[in-house]
C-alpha cells in the first residue's frame, strides 16, 4: 500500500516546483470550462462532481439545448477510468434522449493505466456509445489540451473536431515514439495545430486561443443544433461572378464567392481550411437556414479533384445528409488530377467515395457550374445523374467531357499528325471549334436535362433559394464514419 | 528566415511576375503557372523580401521544385 504513496520527504520539494492550485482556481476544473461554454448562469451538472475525470451537464449554448462533458485534467491528467467513462455514457444516454447536439471538452492522456483492462473497456464503450450516436445527434469535440490514445480516438469518432493552440492529438505520445523507433519528436510536431491541421485532416477546425475553440464550437451547434427556416424573401440577390477573373482560364481563390453566396460570414465555419485545400466545405447560413457549400477552388492544384479532396468532400456531404442540412455545390473543375502519386494513392477507391457520397444523399443538393465541369470530375459534382435536385449553369459555363482541343487531339490524331506542324495549332482550333457546335457543350446538357437551367450571376441566390425550399426536407438514415 | 515556395503541382511557367529584391506580402502573384489548361497563381506565402526567382518562363516544373526563394520580414 505505502508502495506508491510519494515519501512525506519528496512532497514538498515536488510542490516546491509545481505547487497545486486550489481546486476552485484551477482552470483545468472542469466546471469551469463547462461554465465557459454554456450561456452564462445554464449549466446543470447531470453527474457528480467526484474524482472520475470526467464532469457532464446540460445546458443552453446560443440558446438551444446542449449536453456537454469535460476531462477533469486536475486529476491523472485527465486520464478515463471506468467511472469517467460511465459519466460520457449518462451524458451521451442524455443528449440521445433529448434529440440535441453533445460536445466534449477533452483534455486527457487516455485510459487509466493503474485500472488496466477495466478502464481500456471502458473506452471502448464510450467509442461504441459515439457510433451509436452517429448521425443521429450532432458531436462535436474541442481539444483544449492533450488527446492522447483512448482520449485522440473520442474525438476522432465524433462529426467534427475543434482544436485550440494547446490541444495535441496523437495515438502514442513522443516518449512512446522516441522508445519505440528512436524518432525524436515534440508534441507539438507529432500532434499540434499544424500537423493535424495541415497534414493529417483529423481536425476540422483550428483556432488561435482556447476561447475562440468554446466560440467556434458554440456556432457549430447553433448551425446543426438550430437550423432554422429559409426565408425566400431574405435572399437579396447579388452578383455572384464580382470576384471571378477576365479570363476563363485564370485561377482564382473561391472563398470571396462562398462568402458572397452565403448571409453573413460571421456566421460561416469552413471545415479542413488547410488540408485539401483544393475543395472547400463550409457551413453557414442562407436565407436564414443552416446549408452546407461544397466548392472547387481552382486557385489550389486548379481545382483538381484528387484522392484527399474526394474524401474530405464526401465525409463533409455525409454529414450534412446525416443532420437534414442542405447542399449547395459550386462547380469549376478541370478534371481528377493525373499522375502516378494519385492512381497510387487510391484515387479510384477514394474518389468513390465522394460518388457514393452525393447519389446516397436524400437532402436538397442544388449544383451551379459556374465555369468548366469535366469529365469524371462533372460527375463527382453532384451531377444529374448521381441525383442533384437542381442543376444550374452560368451562360458562359462549360460543360463536357474534356476540354475541346484536348478532344479533337485524341478523335483527330491521325489526321493532326499529317499536318505540318505550323499549321497544326491552327487545325486543332478549327476542329475544336466544330467538335463544340457538334457535342453540343452547354445547350446539349441543357436539352438532355443534365443541366436544368441557365442562370445569370446576379440572380443566383434567388433561384438557388426557390430551388432548396421547393425541394422536400429530407434526411439520410445513416451513421458519418470518419472516412 | 528564408522560405522557399514550391510548386504544388506539374506544370509550366507561363510567366514570371515578381523579381529578386521585390518586397512581397503573402497574397501577391510571384509567377503564374500553366497546368490542366489553367493559369494558376503561385503566391509568395510570406511576406518579404524575394531573395532570387528559382525558374524562368518555359520552366517545367514538378511538384515540390523551388519557384523562388524569399528571406522572410
Amino acid at each position: 500500500m505505502a508502495a506508491w504513496m510519494p515519501s512525506p520527504a519528496a512532497e514538498p520539494a515536488a510542490a516546491a516546483t509545481r505547487p497545486r492550485p486550489d481546486k476552485k482556481d484551477d482552470p483545468r476544473n472542469p466546471i469551469k470550462r463547462l461554465n465557459t461554454f454554456f450561456d452564462d448562469g445554464t449549466l446543470e451538472l447531470i453527474t457528480a462532481e467526484d474524482s472520475s475525470g470526467m464532469l457532464c451537464g446540460v445546458g443552453l449554448v446560443r440558446g438551444i439545448q446542449v449536453v456537454a462533458f469535460a476531462s477533469d485534467a486536475s486529476i491523472q491528467g485527465g486520464a478515463m477510468g471506468r467511472a469517467g467513462c460511465e459519466a460520457v455514457l449518462v451524458a451521451y444516454e442524455r443528449a440521445l434522449a433529448d434529440n440535441v447536439p453533445i460536445v466534449g471538452i477533452w483534455h486527457s492522456g487516455g485510459a487509466r493505466l493503474a485500472e488496466g483492462v477495466v478502464s481500456l473497456h471502458a473506452v471502448g464503450e464510450v467509442f461504441a456509445v459515439m457510433t451509436r450516436a452517429s448521425g443521429k445527434i450532432p458531436q462535436i469535440s474541442i481539444v483544449i489540451g492533450a488527446a492522447a490514445g483512448g482520449a485522440a480516438y473520442g474525438p476522432a469518432l465524433t462529426d467534427i473536431v475543434i482544436l485550440g493552440p494547446d490541444g495535441r492529438v496523437f495515438v502514442t505520445g513522443p516518449d512512446v515514439v522516441r522508445s519505440v523507433t528512436g524518432e525524436n519528436v515534440d508534441a507539438l510536431r507529432l500532434g499540434g495545430p499544424e500537423p493535424h491541421g495541415r497534414r493529417s485532416g483529423v481536425v476540422h477546425v483550428v483556432t488561435e486561443t482556447t476561447e475562440a475553440a468554446y466560440e467556434r464550437g458554440q456556432l457549430l451547434c447553433s448551425l446543426l443544433g438550430d437550423q432554422g427556416t429559409l426565408d425566400v424573401g431574405a435572399v437579396q440577390d447579388r452578383d455572384l461572378a464580382a470576384t471571378f477573373p477576365e479570363s476563363a482560364r485564370r485561377a482564382y481563390d473561391v472563398h470571396p464567392l462562398v462568402t458572397d453566396l452565403l448571409d453573413d460570414a460571421k456566421q460561416n465555419v469552413e471545415l479542413h481550411p488547410r488540408w485539401a485545400p483544393n475543395i472547400t466545405t463550409t457551413l453557414g447560413r442562407f436565407g436564414g437556414r443552416t446549408v452546407g457549400v461544397v466548392a472547387n477552388n481552382p486557385m489550389r492544384l486548379g481545382g483538381c479533384l484528387d484522392s484527399t479532396s474526394a474524401e474530405k468532400a464526401a465525409r463533409f456531404v455525409r454529414m450534412c445528409d446525416a443532420f437534414g442540412v442542405p447542399l449547395i455545390v459550386l462547380v469549376d473543375v478541370p478534371g481528377y488530377l493525373p499522375g502516378v502519386g494519385q492512381e497510387w494513392d487510391g484515387v479510384v477507391r477514394r474518389g468513390a467515395k465522394l460518388l457514393h457520397a452525393f447519389a446516397e444523399a436524400s437532402v436538397p443538393r442544388i449544383t451551379l457550374v459556374t465555369r468548366k465541369a469535366y469529365g469524371g470530375a462533372y460527375l463527382a459534382m453532384n451531377s444529374r445523374s448521381l441525383g442533384a435536385t437542381r442543376v444550374f449553369a452560368w451562360p458562359t459555363a462549360t460543360v463536357a467531357v474534356m476540354g475541346a482541343v484536348a478532344a479533337v487531339r485524341i478523335l483527330h490524331r491521325r489526321h493532326l499528325a499529317e499536318v505540318a506542324e505550323e499549321d497544326r495549332t491552327q487545325m486543332e482550333n478549327e476542329l475544336a471549334a466544330e467538335h463544340e457546335v457538334l457535342s453540343g457543350g452547354l445547350q446539349r446538357a441543357i436539352e438532355i436535362d443534365v443541366v436544368d437551367e441557365i442562370v445569370e450571376p446576379e440572380r443566383t441566390r434567388s433561384a438557388m433559394a426557390a430551388a432548396i425550399v421547393a425541394a422536400p426536407e429530407r434526411r439520410g438514415n445513416h451513421g458519418n464514419i470518419p472516412l | 528566415m528564408r522560405h522557399v515556395v514550391m510548386a504544388e503541382m506539374v506544370g509550366s511557367v507561363f510567366e514570371v511576375v515578381a523579381g529578386a529584391g521585390d518586397v512581397v506580402e503573402p497574397t501577391d502573384t510571384l509567377v503564374i503557372l500553366e497546368s490542366m489548361k489553367m493559369e494558376i497563381p503561385v503566391l509568395a506565402e510570406v511576406s518579404g523580401v524575394v531573395a532570387e526567382m528559382t525558374v524562368i518562363k518555359g520552366d517545367v516544373v514538378n511538384e515540390g521544385d523551388s519557384i523562388a526563394v524569399i528571406a522572410g520580414s
